[in-house]
C-alpha cells in the first residue's frame, strides 16, 4: 500500500501511465486501460524479443491476460512464466510482486514507458511515490524518465491535504 | 409509591375513570425511508477523492549551444538543502556560508525565508536586460542522501505556494553535504555550485 504524500495542488488527473514506487523501492507500473496495456505489450515483445527471447513464446491468450493485470511489476525474463500462472497463483504471487528493474544494466522501466509511449503518445506521465520513499529511488526514475525515455514533463501524484500537512509535520 | 405509570391507568383497582389505553409500538418505517432517502443523498453527493497532481518540468538538453540561457546572477540564488531530519538549511548565493536551518512548517517555516528571499531579489538584483523585467528569485533545491520523496513534494509544494518563478532540483556538492553532516558548519570555503 502506497501513501501518497500531501499537497496544495488541485490538479486533478484522470488517465496517466503511472510509475509507482514502493517504501522499499521497488518500481510498478500502471496504466488505465486494458487495451494499452496489450499494446504496451506487444511493442514491448517488438523491442527487446531479441534480447529476451522467451517473451516471443507469449500466445495472444497470455496478451488478453495481461490485459488484465492492473499493476505489473515482474522482471521481463519472468514474464512468460507469470503469465502461465492460474487465478490463484497469480494472486499469491500479485501479493510480493518483485518490481520493475531499474538499474542501468537491466533497465527494464525505460523499455516499458517507451513502449507505454508508442501505444499512446498522449499519456500523461505521472510518479506515485509513497511518503517515505527514499529520494534516490525517486531521483532515479526521474533520471530514466529524461535521459533514457526523454520525458521532461510529467506528474507528481499527490493528495489534497492542505491543512493537514503542518501538523503532520509538527508531530513528527 | 412514586413510580411512573406506562400502563394507561390500567393498575388501578379502584374503577375510577381511566385513560384510554395507547399502544407503545413504534412506526418504523418512516424512519427507515428516512435513513434509506439519506444515504442515498450522500452516495450520489459524494464524489470519491481522486489523486491530485503536482506538474514538474525538468530541463530538456540544450540542443543548440548558442541558444544560451539568460545568465545568473548570484544574488539571485537561494540554496535550500533538504536533509532527512524533514529540515531545510538554506543559504543565499553561491557560496556555502551562513547556513541556516529551518523547518517545513507552515508560515514560520521555509516559506518565510522564500518569500524574504523573493523580496530581497527584488529590491537588489536589478533589471534583466533581456526581458527587461527584474531578475526572478531562483531556488535551488537539493535533496540529501537519504531524504524521502515526502521532503521533495513538500518543497516542490513550497515552490507552488511562494510562486517561485524558477526552480530546480539539483545534485548536492560535497561541501554541502559535510556542511549539513557538522550541524551548519562550513570547514572548507569554496563555492557549493
Amino acid at each position: 500500500m502506497i501513501d501518497i504524500p500531501s499537497a496544495r495542488s488541485m490538479t486533478k488527473i484522470e488517465k496517466a501511465i503511472v510509475i509507482s514506487l514502493s517504501k522499499d523501492g521497488k518500481a510498478y507500473l500502471a496504466f488505465a486501460d486494458q487495451e494499452m496495456r496489450r499494446e504496451t505489450l506487444q511493442k514491448m515483445v517488438e523491442r527487446v524479443g531479441e534480447r529476451f527471447p522467451d517473451l516471443k513464446t507469449i500466445t495472444p491468450e497470455q496478451t488478453k491476460q495481461f490485459g488484465f493485470i492492473e499493476v505489473f511489476g515482474t522482471p521481463l525474463e519472468d514474464l512468460p512464466r507469470v503469465l502461465k500462472l492460474n487465478g490463484g497463483d497469480y494472486k499469491t504471487y500479485q501479493d510480493k510482486l518483485p518490481g520493475i528493474p531499474t538499474d542501468s544494466v537491466h533497465n527494464q522501466l525505460a523499455d516499458w514507458i517507451w513502449a507505454a509511449r508508442y501505444a499512446n503518445p498522449k499519456m500523461k506521465i505521472a510518479i506515485k511515490g509513497d511518503k517515505s520513499t527514499n529520494i534516490k529511488d525517486v531521483q532515479r526514475v526521474i533520471e530514466i524518465l529524461t535521459k533514457d525515455a526523454d520525458v521532461h514533463r510529467f506528474n507528481l501524484i499527490t493528495t489534497l491535504g492542505g491543512a493537514t500537512t503542518t501538523e503532520e509535520k509538527k508531530e513528527e | 409509591m412514586a413510580e411512573i405509570d406506562t400502563s394507561g391507568g390500567g393498575g388501578h383497582k379502584d374503577g375510577k375513570v381511566r385513560a384510554k389505553k395507547m399502544s407503545t409500538k413504534v412506526d418504523l418505517t418512516p424512519m427507515v425511508d428516512l435513513a434509506f432517502l439519506l444515504i442515498t443523498f450522500f452516495m450520489l453527493t459524494t464524489t470519491l477523492n481522486k489523486p491530485s497532481a503536482m506538474e514538474l518540468n525538468m530541463p530538456k538538453k540544450i540542443e543548440n549551444p548558442d541558444d544560451k540561457p539568460e545568465e545568473v546572477r548570484e544574488c539571485q540564488v537561494l540554496n535550500l538543502l533538504v536533509d532527512t531530519l524533514d529540515q531545510v538549511w538554506y543559504y543565499d548565493g553561491l557560496t556555502v556560508a551562513g547556513l541556516q536551518k529551518t523547518t517545513f512548517a507552515g508560515d514560520a517555516g521555509i516559506r518565510k525565508e522564500i518569500l524574504r528571499s523573493k523580496k530581497r531579489v527584488l529590491r537588489e538584483c536589478g533589471v534583466s536586460p533581456k526581458t527587461n523585467k527584474p531578475r526572478p528569485l531562483i531556488c535551488l533545491i537539493k535533496l540529501m542522501p537519504g531524504s524521502r520523496y515526502k521532503n521533495m513534494v513538500d518543497i516542490l509544494d513550497e515552490m507552488d505556494i511562494a510562486q517561485v518563478p524558477v526552480y530546480a532540483i539539483q545534485e548536492y556538492s560535497p561541501i554541502e553535504k559535510e556542511a549539513v553532516d557538522n550541524g551548519g558548519k562550513v570547514t572548507t570555503f569554496a563555492t557549493g555550485n
